[in-house]
């Protein structure tokens, strides 16, 4: 179980991002996080896994906290802690079993995974998930080559070689059409169903968290100001979570873009 | 903020009084110096014809040229060597300094500094003044010359290397930091992968230059075919040197049709 309790952020002076956040997201469950642009869920989520330093707070992934963790246990922790972006972020002239690869560089000694020496049984798990994401045909294709659909799936596939407790979604289907969108969002539902994984995502298609995510955390300003199960969410919810930020806030966010 | 125009019709006339302005800045220029210099437009561009007339007349090769061809061939070749050599030697190390010194790579800005400052020290120095300084040192000798491109090339390398790593998206980076990857492996595994075709070009670009400058730098170092011209110049020989000049025109344009079958292969 992942607890975020009382996690603060703040960029140069007073400009708070994050302001005492607090939730949880279960195993088994897809939570979503949604709310206005500039409300702070990508620094949320990049919290998660400390590519962003907050400020104050608790991050317990069962029940270990990640904001404790020196430089060596940070890479274990990160080691089962997959991610996937907006724009993929594949290193791109690679092909994409290579990819999938760099999923086990966490757990390999610097000059394993400098050199690329992975086992037989890496090569044929790494195969076998791209095949898992619909992928096997397009093992040794560059993934520059790919569309932005498949490239998202073979991120999935690098977070899977991580054998993670939780994957971290930062705004995954921003940049899918349609059809891409619903795969993605078809294999991360299914990914936590099937292997009790945490699965956190941001999200600013309102319509598309409320049919995939069991678990709805709404923010905005920095504050939390929804959490529950997504069958609770109604307009009035919406609403508080969309309203107008302050007139001030506002000029923030905008620069911030 | 930009509100500063009342109608469109303001706006394009002061973009059309800015080209006003710098094409009469120009103008100044070019009349000024003309003026200082004592230079007759007119009467130069008059003996153009005349001059490019004896230089065809002398300079292209003959029978007995033929008879140089050993020689000749021979010092291309060490050229050649003393220009890819440099130029392989100088990327090398210039990735290094790169990767110590791209703002997204490098472990401590103050590294980050000296490198910067280190590079466009070398590279501002030029490769004639390089071979004059190591002359003392190193004598007339192929070294001289290898030195003197290394160190430009090395200058000059490590800036569009560092610029090459900064424009990789640091997302990238990110992401493998975020699968729990280390510095190397960062380095190793995701930016020399992403760099490693544009790199590829510029390295295959500085032998092109390379060996141009070689050739010059030969002249002072007495060594390689820059030598054997200047040897044959002074020698009244010029159907040899123009031989020279006709084998260094086609050994470059052969260089650069085979690099740019590669950089098409790799890209």
């Amino acid at each position: 179980m992942l607890k975020v309790i009382q996690l603060d952020k703040t960029y140069g002076q007073n400009k708070h991002s994050l302001k005492a956040v607090n939730f949880t997201a279960q195993p088994g469950e897809v939570t979503a996080i949604i709310g206005p642009s500039g409300a702070g869920k990508t620094t949320i989520l990049r919290s998660v896994n400390q590519l962003i330093r907050d400020d104050g707070g608790q991050i317990l992934l069962d029940d270990q906290d990640i904001r404790q963790a020196n430089k060596a246990e940070l890479r274990k922790i990160r080691h089962h802690i997959g991610m996937i972006f907006q724009n993929y972020n594949l290193i791109s002239p690679l092909t994409a079993l290579e990819n999938v690869l760099h999923g086990r560089l966490g757990a390999k000694s610097t000059l394993a995974g400098v050199f690329g020496m992975y086992s037989a049984a890496e090569k044929a798990e790494a195969l076998s998930l791209l095949k898992e994401v619909g992928l096997g045909e397009y093992a040794y294709q560059r993934c520059d080559q790919l569309s932005g659909g498949q490239q998202q799936r073979v991120g999935i596939a690098r977070a899977l070689m991580q054998h993670p407790k939780m994957i971290l979604c930062d705004e995954p289907i921003a940049s899918l059409d349609p059809k891409s969108t619903k795969i993605v969002m078809d294999i991360l539902r299914k990914l936590a169903q099937e292997k009790q994984l945490i699965i956190l995502i941001n999200l600013h298609q309102i319509d598309i968290a409320l049919d995939y995510a069991d678990h709805i955390v709404g923010i905005n300003s920095g504050e939390i100001v929804f959490e529950g199960a997504s069958g609770d969410v109604d307009d009035q919810v919406l609403q508080r979570i969309y309203r107008q930020a302050a007139q001030p806030e506002q000029a923030v966010t905008a620069n911030e873009q | 903020m930009n509100n500063k125009f009342q109608s469109p019709q303001q706006f394009f006339r002061q973009r059309r009084l800015r080209l006003g302005v710098v094409l009469a800045v120009l103008l100044v220029i070019y009349f000024g110096s003309v003026a200082i210099v004592n230079f007759q437009t007119l009467t130069s561009l008059a003996q153009v014809p005349a001059g490019l007339i004896w230089l065809f007349k002398n300079f292209v090769p003959t029978d007995r040229s033929i008879t140089y061809l050993g020689p000749i061939l021979y010092q291309l070749w060490r050229t050649l060597i003393v220009a890819v050599s440099s130029t392989v030697c100088a990327s090398i190390l210039g990735l290094i300094f790169a990767i110590l010194g791209a703002k997204t790579t490098s472990p401590t800005p103050a590294l980050r500094w000296i490198i910067r400052f280190g590079a466009s020290l070398l590279r501002n120095i030029p490769v004639v003044a390089w071979a004059m300084i190591l002359l003392f040192s190193f004598k007339q000798s192929d070294f001289t010359g290898f030195l003197a491109l290394f160190f430009m090339t090395l200058g000059y390398l490590t800036r569009a290397f560092t610029e090459t790593i900064e424009d990789l998206d640091g997302e990238k980076l990110q992401a493998l930091q975020a699968v729990g990857a280390n510095y190397f492996q960062c380095v190793f595994c995701g930016v020399l992968p992403e760099v490693a075709s544009t790199l590829t070009s510029w390295v295959l670009y500085m032998i092109e230059n390379n060996l141009r400058d070689a050739t010059l730098v030969g002249i002072l170092t007495g060594t390689g075919v820059g030598f054997l011209f200047n040897h044959y110049f002074k020698q009244f020989r010029y159907d040899a040197a123009g031989l020279i000049v006709l084998l260094i025109a086609i050994l470059v344009i052969l260089l650069e049709l085979t690099s740019t079958q590669i950089r098409r292969a790799i890209a």
